[in-house]
């Protein structure tokens, strides 16, 4: 074939329909999906370090949860809850759970319903869920000041001092670490400002991937314990926690998709190069 | 064919899903009333559960707490507010107050009424009134997002920018590029000076800094989005199944056609028109 043809089949392909792509991409997602091709998943050092903390808590410590996410990005961090509940269970590490977002409240309830059961861990006793308030950073700043006066009754209405696993808590400081799951606003940013910064209490969070840009500086300068990014920050924990969920069985389809993406990247800069090649020639 | 309710809400996701993806082929009315019922469900779902958290238990619970006994005097006539409302409302203003735990609070009469005006937002007359809780709100997260912007992304940052240089040859280069990249990108944002001479040429590596920062925004961003097409695809796979009645292959079907009838309407539409 000769040159000029190449080239000029390379550029009509550069012009190729959007529509076309969005297919391709749907078609690279879901045969992995259907079709598991079981590629190796190995933790980065963030993952690691957010693993780590949690590891290092002994039975009886208090674990504090707070989701902050909705269905939107439930694929991406509710695995990695999910994970987390696994891993504090398993410790016999007592977990309480707070939602910054109104919808945080429906996936905390689906996390906790999914995975107590599992280990026969009580509610009162070994978790609870004290639901979610309305109010943003206010709310982070009030439950490391005083969490009582925010909350007087837990998601089901019962009253905070009538739970066991309540004595003794009154702020943030009676906490041993807290666990951020974060799509946005109010999320992790709120909770290093208002919560973790002015209190000394450690923390480590699970972020979507698009918020993971704006947390890593926290992560560097030591403000948090790890960070556990978008769906493969999942997929790691769970290999760390042994416990094989949503994040592992979507990470060949990620993959796939990736590589798919970066081919479509160069191909389309290729064809630009071209383009513009043969239009400066034309004048 | 059995319809439970787990049933019907599997295939009521399938179509907002598939309704969802179908303006990637182009708008039409499938995704218009999937968009329509997203923001009046989310609305109508965010004001319902802010008031059941916050309103009822934690402004209502305060002003008016559940008593026991008698009660005389100004209490009383207090109270009798209360039984008014719940004349109206038994469910939210229930008999003998509000039992959520809290003592009786007064001073939460100011946060009450400074969220009467903020309704009065829908009268022309009385809508300055909203001015005031609208002054409240914006002074109170103006005074709490500058206490923690300085103090966790002012000062901490500036304290873990002091970085160890002699911890091995890798510790070494990662700080010196994050030395210097810090400080180029500030250079950048420093714009009382005309970028040009010296001054440009280190403004311009921090340009390169802020390119390298802005693709791994985008490389994440990407990895977002497909997780968010995986979650999707999950549940339209899971709801192919028999259980639910092979509910994304019949919508599927459903959507198709009607757009694909649409279109052929629309093309000999034109047709016409251009004869």
């Amino acid at each position: 074939m000769d040159k000029n043809k190449f080239i000029n089949i390379l550029i009509k392909l550069g012009k190729v329909d959007r529509r076309v792509i969005f297919l391709l991409i749907a078609i690279v997602v879901l045969i992995p999906l259907i079709k598991p091709l079981g590629l190796p998943i190995r933790a980065t050092e963030t993952t690691q370090r957010s693993f780590n903390a949690v590891d290092a808590l002994q039975a009886g410590d208090r674990l504090l949860m707070s989701f902050e996410y909705g269905p939107s990005t439930k694929p991406e961090i509710h695995p990695m809850s999910e994970a987390v509940l696994h891993h504090a269970f398993l410790k016999g590490i007592k977990v309480y759970v707070v939602c910054l977002w109104p919808d945080g409240q429906f996936m905390a309830i689906d996390a906790l319903n999914a995975i107590a059961p599992q280990y026969n861990s009580v509610y009162g006793k070994d978790y609870v869920l004290l639901g979610f308030r309305p109010g943003n950073e206010a709310v982070v700043k009030g439950i490391a000041s005083n969490l009582r006066k925010l909350y007087t009754v837990d998601y089901q209405n019962t009253l905070v001092d009538s739970i066991p696993m309540m004595e003794g808590v009154y702020n943030l400081k009676d906490f041993d670490l807290v666990f951020s799951f974060s799509a946005g606003y109010p999320g992790t940013v709120e909770w290093v400002q208002y919560g973790s910064d002015p209190t000394g209490v450690p923390m480590t969070t699970g972020t979507a991937s698009i918020q993971v840009n704006e947390i890593i500086p926290y992560e560097n300068a030591g403000q948090l314990r790890g960070v556990i990014a978008g769906m493969p920050g999942a997929a790691e924990y769970e290999a760390l926690v042994g416990k094989r969920g949503l994040g592992t069985s979507g990470m060949d389809a990620q993959s796939i998709a990736h590589l798919v993406i970066v081919l479509f990247i160069i191909f389309g800069n290729i064809t630009y190069f071209l383009e513009r090649k043969r239009s400066q020639k034309k004048y | 064919m059995l319809f439970t309710t787990e049933i019907i809400g599997a295939w009521f996701a399938v179509f907002l899903t598939l309704a969802i993806f179908s303006f990637l082929y182009k708008d039409n009315p499938f995704y218009k009333a999937a968009e329509h019922l997203f923001v009046g469900v989310s609305a109508g779902y965010w004001a319902s559960t802010f008031f059941w958290t916050q309103i009822q238990p934690n402004l209502f619970g305060r002003l008016w707490p559940k008593v026991d006994g008698e009660m005389g005097g100004l209490r009383a006539a207090w109270y009798g507010i209360y039984d008014f409302f719940g004349w109206f409302h038994s469910g939210i203003f229930p008999d003998g107050g509000i039992d959520k735990g809290h003592e009786m609070n007064l001073v939460y009469m100011v946060p009450f009424i400074l969220g009467v005006f903020m309704l009065f937002r829908l009268s022309r007359k009385l809508g300055w009134l909203a001015r005031w809780s609208m002054a409240y709100v914006v002074g109170l997260a103006a005074g709490l997002r500058l206490y923690g912007f300085l103090n966790s992304n002012i000062l901490a940052q500036v304290r873990g920018s002091a970085l160890p240089l002699f911890d091995g040859w890798g510790t070494a280069i990662n700080s010196i590029l994050i030395i210097i990249g810090t400080l180029t990108g500030l250079f950048y944002f420093f714009f009382s000076k005309e970028h040009t001479g010296m001054f440009g040429k280190i403004s311009r590596v921090g340009i390169w800094f802020l390119m390298i920062s802005f693709g791994a925004a985008f490389g994440f961003a990407v990895m977002g989005r497909i997780s968010l097409l995986i979650g999707r695809f999950y549940d339209l796979i899971q709801f192919s199944g028999p259980e639910y009645h092979h509910a994304t292959y019949w919508l599927l079907a459903l959507i198709v056609i009607i757009l694909g009838v649409q279109a052929f309407r629309e093309r000999g539409r034109h047709q016409t028109e251009s004869a």
